[in-house]
């Protein structure tokens, strides 16, 4: 039931429309105006609301997991790196509350809990960035992505709690797998819990909301011009951009709600940006402008390694990077912290991995990047010179990095008698920071002169951490193949028609001197077609050689198969081993003749010539090879084996400038 | 590129296998020749080419 008050400020009518609100803003003199037991009461003035570019407004209606809500207020919180992000709040038609956030286009609904073991929440000096925070309801992990200090800034509307105009509060955002996402609100003790996920408009019966027109727009009157050199700038992303650099004299300035401050002059670049500030390039379906580029390096074994970052905006999605290295490209998108588990303990170090939707990553990476040179404008406060620890791990051709930035804040608590939140201004020194987590996407060269519609950017020579070795397909066809063959010689072998089509023993008589021959001649017997031959001979030879020339004759055409068959078979003792050599029952393989009647010839000789001899043959039909499905086998993996040499060369020069590669320094 | 080529070059290889394996063909078959049947039975007119020429030279 609706509650209609005056402001105790200016006397303004004020409503308290849900039964549950704490504080109203008053829309005429922006006091906040809290509601006791007896009486009203005025909590101060906040700031005027930042103009964000917001989709949302106070008084939408949207619908959660079935229940309807309405956005009764808002409240703006500065971050303690610079800039602001929206709260909004969410009265359910239930009674709950839903504390829904906005940051850089991207939206969290969380709800507070109660915990039964409030005092398990670690206290916020003792939170790791990317640590785990256990004893959460939630049904995945969670890791703190981020710990700061928030001031209430600027709020409009009914919101849920006794808001302090310009009150600090330490909070850590938490992170999990599927979106989940929790905050820590240390505004209390014990803190509060806010748990929930992110979600998109549409999920919340939201996604008519429109985002006002973020068409570029000049900085009205006076702040139109760089504080500098008096020229002319544009603001490409006028309500998300810190910081933008005068396009005429270098300088960096700061943009602060519309006005620009001077911050640093900065020496132009030696080489322009190849792709030029302004071009328009379309990645995953949208156009994206190319509105900031930055030059940053690491050092590595004493020499600094320079690449370059251009920074894509779009209204809808908002911001992606396209990254540079040794004209290596690669298109880079932000990830949730949780989304990324890490093993355990702190980050970085030989072996150290970590998993994303269901793939491992290895560590590339681990160093200090720093800021060297800035044109453009950036969503956050950008500083020449600033540091954050960056580690790279790989799973080309994707590249995940973590970001990891620390600030120390100054905060001071002083509680203010009667009330239960501590007012909190500089008094001491908290560290503070946050880790982001983006995940890059190997591109080609030429698929980024085709989005931006240029021509000429330089070839590479090196190989990029994230470049997937572009035959890698071929191992995938080499199993495929190899397993066909196999399959195929099992058909074959299992089909064939194997059988005996002749077998006889001959006795050979002595012959009359070592220089003549025997000759026997048997048959007929039949040879089907398209079915190799086997004839195996056999004699009882013993340190001794017979040998057998034959010919398989087909009477009807006269076709001859002539065949050579020594038998011999060896054997002894050396130095006390023993040793033999050849064989008793050799065997030829011969191709199919045509389907016919066949007659045998063997012309036999021996070494003991002057005794008789005896020797079997035999002949088979439809033998199984499996000597040809081995060479089949061989042949096709001659290609995959040339491949995976180059694959191992292509990898040792991928890991060359890592820290941790497999392959040693 | 490559893996295009590495496909048709695998599936020429197990075509030549299955062509092989169905026609009853071997490798480095020995001499096949035709001899008419009057000069197969004249008086030393088939002899076999080895022993013609040099005769076994088996051995340890």
């Amino acid at each position: 039931m609706s509650v209609e008050v005056s402001c105790p400020a200016c006397g303004a009518p004020i409503a308290f429309k849900t039964g549950s609100s704490i504080v109203v803003v008053c829309e005429f003199c922006n006091s906040v105006v809290a509601r006791g037991d007896r009486q009203i009461e005025d909590l101060g003035k906040v700031a005027a609301l930042v103009e964000t570019g917001s989709p949302l407004e106070v008084g939408l209606r949207g619908v959660y997991q079935k229940v309807p809500f309405e956005l009764t207020g808002r409240a703006q919180l500065g971050h303690p790196a610079g800039g602001i992000w929206d709260e909004w709040y969410a009265a359910f038609q239930n009674g709950r509350w839903g504390w829904l956030a906005e940051a850089q286009g991207r939206f969290y609904l969380t709800f507070e809990q109660s915990l039964p073991e409030q005092s398990l929440i670690p206290p916020f000096d003792s939170l790791e960035l990317g640590g785990p925070v256990a004893a959460l309801p939630t049904s995945v992990p969670l890791t703190v992505a981020e710990t700061g200090v928030a001031t209430q800034l600027g709020a409009r509307g009914e919101i849920p709690y006794r808001l302090q105009p310009g009150e600090q509060y330490e909070y850590a955002d938490l992170s999990g797998t599927s979106g989940i996402f929790a905050t820590l609100d240390y505004s209390e003790t014990p803190p509060k819990v806010f748990v929930g996920r992110e979600v998109t408009l549409a999920e919340i019966g939201l996604g008519n909301a429109q985002a006002p027109e973020r068409e570029a727009r000049r900085v009205a009157g006076a702040q139109l011009n760089c504080t500098q050199c008096g020229g002319p700038l544009e603001l490409r992303a006028p309500d998300q951009s810190l910081r933008v650099t005068c396009p005429n004299c270098g300088a960096l300035l700061d943009v602060s709600q519309g006005r620009l401050t001077f911050m640093q002059a900065l020496q132009p670049p030696k080489t322009p940006p190849v792709i030029p500030i302004g071009s328009v390039g379309e990645f995953e379906g949208v156009k994206q402008m190319v509105i900031g580029f930055m030059v940053r390096s690491v050092e590595f074994e004493g020499a600094r390694y320079y690449w370059e970052e251009f920074l894509l905006y779009n209204p809808q999605i908002g911001f992606r990077w396209l990254v540079r290295s040794d004209d290596n490209w690669s298109y880079i998108k932000s990830v949730p912290p949780g989304e990324v588990m890490h093993r355990s303990g702190s980050f970085g170090g030989k072996g150290d991995t970590v998993q994303f939707q269901g793939e491992r990553y290895k560590i590339y990476q681990d160093a200090i990047a720093r800021c060297e040179y800035v044109i453009g404008e950036f969503y956050w406060k950008v500083e020449v010179g600033e540091q954050t620890r960056a580690i790279d791990y790989v799973h080309p051709p994707r590249m995940l990095s973590m970001e990891m930035s620390l600030i120390q804040l100054a905060v001071e608590e002083v509680a203010e008698p009667g009330q239960k939140r501590k007012k909190k201004k500089n008094v001491k020194t908290a560290p503070a920071g946050e880790i982001n987590w983006s995940l890059g996407t190997y591109m080609n060269r030429r698929d980024v002169e085709k989005t931006f519609g240029i021509s000429g950017l330089p070839r590479t020579s090196k190989i990029a951490p994230n470049q997937l070795y572009p035959h890698k397909k071929v191992y995938k066809y080499w199993g495929l193949m190899l397993a066909a063959t196999f399959l195929l010689g099992l058909v074959v072998m299992a089909t064939g028609s194997h059988a005996k089509v002749f077998e006889k023993t001959f006795d050979l008589q002595p012959l009359a001197n070592s220089e003549a021959t025997q000759v026997i001649f048997d048959g007929p017997f039949e040879l089907k077609g398209r079915r190799n031959i086997k004839v195996m001979a056999q004699s009882s030879v013993d340190n001794s050689w017979l040998y057998v020339e034959g010919d398989l004759i087909d009477d009807a055409t006269g076709d001859v198969q002539t065949f050579s068959m020594p038998v011999e078979y060896y054997h002894g003792v050396d130095d006390g081993e023993s040793w033999s050599e050849g064989s008793q029952t050799p065997s030829i393989h011969l191709s199919a003749m045509p389907a016919g009647q066949y007659m045998i010839r063997l012309e036999a000789q021996w070494e003991k010539w002057q005794l008789p001899a005896t020797v079997s043959v035999k002949i088979e039909q439809g033998v199984p090879r499996l000597l040809h499905l081995f060479l089949a086998m061989l042949l096709i993996s001659v290609i995959p084996v040339l491949v995976a040499i180059n694959h191992f060369s292509f990898e040792k020069r991928r890991w060359a400038d890592s820290d941790y590669s497999p392959f040693g320094s | 590129m490559l893996k295009r080529f590495y496909l048709i070059v695998g599936l020429v290889i197990m075509s030549g296998y299955g062509f092989v394996a169905l026609t009853g063909k071997e490798f480095g078959d020995p001499e096949r020749e035709r001899i008419p049947a009057d000069v197969r039975q004249s008086p030393g007119g088939y002899r076999s080419f080895h022993f013609w020429h040099s005769g076994y030279r088996g051995g340890k």
